[in-house]
């Protein structure tokens, strides 16, 4: 998120700098950061010991990797070997599937929410001046106070996003068991730190001028805060928000490899029994899956923003 | 002048309202609602006294092996780190941090190659050159249209099952990891970039044509450099993701800090599992460290 936005503030000032800077003083930065990414690279393969012909693959393997991707073309609709004959249909069964992933993800987002919401407030800088006007003179254990709590909020925030959902999974299952509650939290706990980090950013660059409009007619400025910050960043926060539960999705798919019911669970049981046109069905619903929450969320960016 | 009650409710009214949107709101509260008792999540009791007690050993074998039973000093805990560091810690970290770069250089070469057949203002050939035949016009369309397609279904598999995939076709290496970053990010950024080339200023292009550049003169010369800044701060973007990920690629058996730490798992030597979740939220926090700095390097001088 806050990437995006620096970008759109860097991009509009692309044509005034194009023509203020000579163009050898314009291309020094840039030309220096792609060396570095190269030389990274470069380290990374001679650290790694890669061997492009490890790419190209033994007589034996390239029947299997001929047969998996011409899968992709006929993707199956039955089940490619013999089941009992009450087993749900195979289209039903990458239904419920796609379902229990979109369940997982929005038990997700809604947990994360909950959880990111009181973080965030407490990890913006708006938040705090507003409570405490900078303007008084405050008590000291008071601002002490504030920004322990900043502080707190802003390591919590940290340490909650910088591990990933599935090494929440791993930590959580082995102290909770094999739960839905225990995926959930998995899921949740980094979804939260992600929003929250999100959130603080939109509220600490909330344009000041509503602000100033609210002021204006004698609010408090705890009520500047509510009337005048947070309305403006409810655009933003609704694109955010979706773009996460995007995320959230392809995560909650993944989590299927631990041995909940989501999609990965039945790829992983095909890719092992090698029925490849299995595999591309379940593919091609996390596809849909995706391509449909794509269209869903531009039409509501589209609309909020109109 | 004083607003009165009255006012504000006309103008509350007056409000701009969409059908589209409130639905959309109610089905996603919809969702929600009915999440919570089809995912299982609220069945039963969650703390049972087992539990509980579970939680407690687990917490117990948190503590490091050689110091259980006796005082837990830092000094204890210190040399135990660094025991387990330069026995594994460092290869690991080293391994998963090279798994991200070398996928992050290979993501951005592909994007160089698929980016500009994807934007439509690039692979259309009216802007460029007037007098391309129809059929050149309509093949472009189709391989633009073909290539955002691509992108999509790229970025909609994730990357762990891509890893997983690759792994199972190509064996253990470090390449299923890398290709399946890669792949995924490919899709990311390569739908990104496509979107900023199609949003460039228009006017430096059509100088160049004006001067009689042809359309790979154009890319090279015009497209290129205006597009970069941009580039470069999304290529950062989807590193950052790329260290994220690359901590777990592991689990699936490719040698790095997943790798160690499932096996840690497996022997539930929980200790040592706990070091390398450590370990990888250090490294996903350097990661963000060195990509705040390029990106903050970028915005200044752009």
């Amino acid at each position: 998120m806050a990437t995006d936005r620096g970008c759109s503030r860097a991009g509009s000032r692309d044509g005034d700098a194009l023509a203020s800077q000579p163009l050898s003083a314009r291309a020094r930065p840039w030309s220096s950061l792609l060396s570095v990414i190269v030389l990274a690279g470069v380290w990374g393969w001679w650290f790694l010991d890669l061997d492009l012909s490890a790419l190209i693959p033994a007589q034996a393997n390239r029947l299997v990797i001929f047969r998996f991707f011409s899968a992709a073309l006929h993707p199956a609709l039955t089940y490619e070997s013999s089941v009992p004959p009450e087993t749900a249909p195979l289209w039903l069964k990458a239904a419920q599937a796609a379902g229990m992933t979109v369940v997982f993800a929005a038990a997700c987002m809604s947990l994360a929410f909950l959880l990111a919401l009181p973080l965030a407030i407490a990890a913006s800088a708006v938040w705090w001046s507003s409570v405490l006007d900078p303007g008084r003179k405050q008590h000291a254990l008071l601002l002490a106070l504030a920004g322990s709590g900043y502080a707190v909020a802003r390591a919590t925030i940290g340490l909650l996003r910088s591990i990933h959902e599935l090494l929440w999974a791993v930590l959580l299952l082995a102290a909770l068991g094999l739960t839905p509650l225990s995926a959930l939290f998995a899921l949740a706990i980094p979804y939260a730190g992600m929003l929250a980090k999100g959130i603080s950013e939109l509220l600490d660059e909330a344009p000041r001028g509503p602000t100033a409009a609210v002021r204006s007619t004698g609010a408090t400025r705890l009520q500047q805060f509510c009337f005048g910050i947070v309305p403006t960043v409810f655009t933003d926060l609704t694109a955010y928000f979706l773009y996460l539960f995007e995320c959230a999705l392809r995560s909650s798919a993944v989590l299927g490899f631990f041995g909940f019911p989501t999609l990965g669970y039945f790829i992983s049981a095909s890719f092992e029994n090698l029925h490849y046109r299995e595999v591309w069905t379940y593919l091609y619903t996390i596809f849909l899956l995706a391509a449909i929450t794509d269209v869903c969320s531009g039409a509501i960016r589209k609309r909020m923003t109109a | 002048m004083t607003v009165h009650v009255h006012d504000l409710k006309i103008l509350f009214r007056a409000r701009p309202r969409s059908m589209f949107l409130r639905l959309s709101a109610w089905f996603f509260v919809l969702l929600v609602l009915l999440s919570w008792p089809l995912g299982g999540f609220t069945s039963g009791s969650f703390f049972t006294a087992r539990r509980l007690q579970n939680v407690e050993r687990f917490a117990g074998e948190l503590v490091p092996y050689a110091l259980r039973g006796s005082d837990i000093t830092l000094e204890g805990v210190l040399g135990w780190a660094s025991e387990l560091w330069i026995r594994r810690g460092a290869e690991a970290l080293f391994s998963t941090l090279a798994i991200s770069l070398v996928a992050a250089l290979v993501m951005g070469m592909l994007t160089w190659v698929l980016a500009p057949i994807a934007a439509r203002t690039l692979a259309s050939a009216s802007a460029l050159l007037p007098t391309a035949s129809r059929n050149a016009v309509s093949m472009l369309g189709v391989l633009g249209f073909l290539t955002r397609l691509l992108f999509l279904f790229l970025r909609a598999i994730p990357e762990y099952v891509w890893a997983y995939v690759f792994l199972g076709l190509l064996g253990p290496s470090a390449w299923p990891a890398v290709l399946a970053l890669a792949v995924h990010n490919t899709g990311v950024l390569g739908k990104l970039t496509a979107d900023t080339i199609e949003n460039l200023p228009q006017a430096p292009l059509t100088a160049l044509r004006g001067l009689g550049a042809t359309r790979a003169q154009t890319a090279i010369a015009g497209v290129f450099p205006l597009s970069l800044p941009r580039y470069l701060l999304y290529f950062f973007f989807r590193w950052e993701h790329c260290i994220r990920e690359s901590t777990v690629l592991g689990m699936l058996g490719i040698v790095s800090l997943g790798y160690w730490l499932q096996d840690a798992r497996a022997r539930t030597f929980y200790d040592e599992m706990f070091f390398y979740v450590v370990l990888g939220a250090l490294l996903v926090l350097i990661g963000d460290l060195l990509s705040a700095i390029a990106r903050s390097i970028l915005r200044r001088t752009s």
